[in-house]
């Protein structure tokens, strides 16, 4: 079927093709595809680079968001992306997208993209900082609002100027038709390698800027009050029903970072790769199918719907039933207590809870 | 802020069109059960259905009639089209490709492929069909007019600037001699507009902004005309008309910077709003605010369906929408007043409503530099996949999900931009849920196993709504109760709104799920 589809397809099907073989080879490659390929074309991913860490909270936010992977799936499509879209990859078939270093899953903005090139992106800060700065303030995103007449300058990330740039080739025009500086030298004056560093300067403010920016990580989620999340593990969130500081959760902080260990901590179920990136898998969900006739079956969940159910029992053997009114069916989330949480505890819970377990190091 | 374009010339070569016309716009009004000649199926969005054919009593008998799939293999692209049916062909788009198919057996007729100059390939709604001619926007900001008798290309025209990063993913609507346009993009902060285009030459008719213009009341609503007119408020969701009332209804999105509100106090009109334009000349009739200042990227760009019903025993032209923020909205199309407001799924970021029967945000559960547990989460309690309205029932059906994430601030500079945080991890699990409109009162609710049901819906006269499951099933229910009647595993969750029609005495019901587009009929030789 594919094949013929192929031929039908001429001119699209080598546009498709084109970027399906750029997918790299590697283990965990199929895993990726069946898991996300439906939905994403190789481009969303291509001429990313990201650490195992950044791929992790990627993947578990799409399951998050309703992706359909299985625990034993995650830490095998997470390594596949570590491993072919490391930090700084970026592969020479898509040009515009090398400074994106560790993009949000999106491939956005125009193909032609400028390439921001960092050594000219730093001796263009030099000129900017120079001439520009006192106006358009220091990540090139205007004036304060309180700034002196004298001083106002617009934001150039939301530049047309800027936007409509390569490389110099409207910035340059733009300048050379006279701009006041801070040096009071002509703008004119500006050499064109000058130019040509400043426009890598303000791209590199524009990238900044998009979702694939710098600007991806919390900042500090380590606010709470450590022993007020003691009095909640031990009062109200009943947490010592199934965990123990010196058991289960002995040393935990210095298993997750702290971002990760609150994810962990709220949402259990979807975030299961550890510090450093170790696979931390979830606990499964067991499920005991009792037939009509004959003795029930317990073992994990490997597949449940209105129509069908699936399990491997405790000799690791599969066995699915068709489901009747007769057949009964009872699951059993070790994280429900987790998901009962979420309309109980407060923003402060959460965050003095996060004190406390970092507390065991 | 809207303004008329450059509309000389339209009226004579409108004259021109008509003569070798396959679908006159005046039909638009009445569609044929042997059609579907809207991303919608007709003007009100209800996606309802009178064929009966295939039923609740002799579903069983629902089998595979044929599968296309687009081969697009690894390199992805779901369907997230609902194919538009004229003359036993179906057209249907991903980013960048179209292809028309015989609606009998599922064999292509031709396929279009765009070469592409960029932007975000997230997903592509479909088409719409004037005339002899088809019309599909692509990512890198242009609305394509093709040939539907062979897929060449007649024209294209530029519907947004892809420096700026918008980009093209809506199904275009055609009222009257008007091609309507709305546009993507979040990632800078640029302004949301809608657009009409003449069908002829892809001249820009009209442009409205979603946002005030300076001066106005609702320009209050910003703390500057600098923010509210790089505020957001993209029209990436599908419009609704009235042709009694000439009202075109469509939501707007997410305000910009996304996440971060701290520069942006206030409403942020006419971002996340359901607003009503004259599609003749793109004049404001009215706007409500389904989420005033959201920091949670809750676009508003639903369906807005549109509902004819007694509300306290009175006729009434109503609105309904299931929005992403989590709450079910009943206007009065007629002037915007609100008459339901409910959550049909969790939602805690909510105070309470105002007058007006919008919900009041609260602060402490917008984004926050150390994470705000909120519910939805960004992905919602709805999105685009479209949702049902069955006369017959008077149930609207939607794929509601309680979803929990929490949500930081990641860029604290004084002035952020773009998105300037984002949510992370989350809880979900989703339901096929049945509201009586005039209420919001969910009547039944059937829970799917697990999270990720994100499939539209169809209700039809046969008593049946046809939607995914969370587990790659393309289920049937008993319209009345929910009880699932019908399934079929097809290996990937649906991914479109179904649809469905008759030719030859032989209903179909067509649903897309990843590359592939499958048609289920009782196939029996006669």
């Amino acid at each position: 079927m594919r094949k013929t589809v192929w031929l039908i397809l001429g001119i699209g099907a080598a546009a498709l093709n084109g970027s399906a073989q750029a997918l790299p080879e590697g283990p965990g490659k199929a895993t990726y595809q069946r898991a996300c390929g439906a939905c994403h074309s190789a481009n969303m991913v291509l001429g990313r680079g990201m650490s195992r860490d950044q791929w992790g909270t990627v993947v578990t936010d799409m399951i998050a968001k309703g992706a359909k992977i299985k625990d034993a799936d995650l830490p095998v499509i997470v390594d596949y992306l570590a491993k072919s879209f490391p930090p700084g990859a970026a592969p020479a078939s898509t040009p515009g997208r090398r400074r994106a270093g560790g993009g949000f899953g999106l491939t956005m903005g125009p193909n032609d993209r400028q390439v921001v090139d960092p050594a000219a992106e730093a001796r263009g800060r030099t000129v900017y900082i120079a001439e520009c700065l006192t106006c358009h303030g220091s990540k090139a995103r205007g004036s304060r609002d309180d700034a002196p007449e004298s001083s106002r300058g617009p934001d150039l990330v939301r530049s047309l100027v800027v936007l409509h740039d390569r490389y110099g080739n409207t910035i340059g025009p733009f300048l050379a038709k006279g701009h006041p500086m801070q040096s009071g030298k002509p703008s004119a004056s500006l050499t064109e390698p000058q130019i040509k560093d400043l426009s890598h300067f303000l791209h590199a403010m524009v990238d900044e800027t998009l979702r694939s920016g710098p600007y991806r990580q919390p900042i500090n989620v380590l606010t709470g009050d450590a022993k007020a999340g003691q009095e909640f593990f031990e009062g109200a969130g009943r947490c010592g029903s199934c965990h123990s500081p010196t058991g289960d959760l002995a040393h935990i902080a210095g298993k997750y970072d702290p971002v990760s260990l609150q994810q962990k901590l709220v949402f259990p179920r979807t975030f299961s790769l550890g510090r450093g990136g170790r696979a931390a898998s979830s606990q499964p969900v067991m499920v005991t199918v009792t037939p009509p006739t004959g003795a029930a079956v317990t073992g994990t969940l490997a597949h449940l719907d209105d129509f069908n159910v699936a399990l491997r029992d405790s000799t690791g053997a599969y066995r699915s039933w068709k489901r009747t009114a007769e057949l009964k069916v009872e699951k059993k989330d070790p994280y429900a207590a987790h998901v009962e949480l979420l309309d109980v505890y407060s923003d402060k819970n959460i965050h003095d809870l996060l004190a406390y377990l970092e507390t065991m190091k | 802020m809207s303004h008329w374009g450059r509309a000389a010339g339209a009226g004579v070569l409108m004259t021109a069109g008509l003569a070798a016309q396959i679908l006159n716009p005046a039909t638009l009004l009445q569609p044929t059960p042997d059609t579907w000649p809207m991303y919608n199926g007709d003007y009100s969005g209800r996606r309802f259905s009178k064929l009966e054919k295939v039923n609740a009593a002799n579903i069983d008998s629902l089998s595979l009639a044929w599968v296309f799939r687009i081969g697009a293999g690894e390199s992805g692209g779901a369907i997230k089209a609902t194919p538009v049916l004229l003359d036993g062909v179906l057209y249907f788009t991903i980013p960048d490709h179209v292809w028309a198919i015989d609606a009998r057996d599922g064999r292509e007729v031709w396929n279009y492929t765009w070469e592409s100059k960029g932007g975000i390939h997230i997903g592509n709604r479909g088409v719409a069909v004037y005339g002899n001619w088809l019309y599909f926007e692509t990512p890198d900001c242009n609305l394509v007019s093709l040939n539907l008798k062979d897929g060449k290309e007649r024209w294209h025209a530029p519907i947004c600037d892809l420096d700026q990063f918008y980009f093209g993913s809506i199904a275009p609507l055609v009222i009257k001699n008007h091609i309507i346009t709305g546009v993507s993009g979040d990632d800078l902060d640029i302004p949301g507009y809608i657009e009409s285009h003449d069908p002829e030459t892809g001249a820009l008719q009209w442009r409205w902004y979603t946002h005030p213009d300076p001066g106005d009341a609702e320009a209050k609503t910003w703390p500057s005309v600098d923010a509210m007119m790089h505020g957001g408020g993209m029209t990436w969701g599908p419009s609704t008309y009235d042709p009694e009332l000439n009202l075109l209804y469509f939501g707007t999105g997410n305000p910009q910077p996304v996440i971060a509100g701290k520069a942006r106090q206030g409403d942020n009109l006419y971002t996340e709003s359901i607003v009503a334009l004259n599609p003749d000349t793109g004049k404001l009739a009215w706007y409500f605010q389904p989420s005033p200042h959201d920091t949670h990227d809750w676009d508003a760009i639903e369906v807005p369906m549109l509902i004819d019903g007694d509300v306290d025993g009175k006729p009434r032209k109503l609105l309904a929408q299931a929005s992403r923020n989590g709450y079910f909205f009943v206007l009065d199309r007629t002037n915007g007043k609100n008459i339901v407001s409910t959550k049909f799924a969790n939602a805690n970021w909510a105070k309470g409503l105002d007058a007006k029967g919008q919900p009041i945000p609260d602060p402490a559960k917008m984004p926050q530099p150390d994470g705000a547990l909120v519910s939805p989460n960004q992905s919602g309690a709805a999105n685009w996949p479209p949702p049902s309205f069955s006369p017959q029932t008077g149930l609207f059906y939607i794929n509601a999900s309680d979803a929990w994430s929490i949500y930081y601030i990641y860029d604290d500079n004084e002035k952020p931009e773009g998105w300037a945080g984002n949510d992370r991890g989350g809880h979900s699990q989703s339901s096929l849920e049945a509201i009586d409109y005039r209420t919001g009162k969910i009547v039944w609710s059937h829970k799917w196993e697990g999270a990720g049901s994100r499939a539209g819906v169809l209700s039809t006269a046969g008593n049946l709504v046809f939607t995914g499951d969370a587990a790659n099933n393309f289920v049937a229910l008993e319209a009345t109760g929910g009880e699932p009647l019908w399934h079929a595993n097809l290996g990937s969750s649906v991914t479109n709104g179904p649809m469905t029609y008759e030719l030859d005495g032989t209903q179909y019901v067509v649903v897309g799920a990843g590359d592939t587009l499958w048609g289920f009929a009782m196939v029996r030789k006669q």
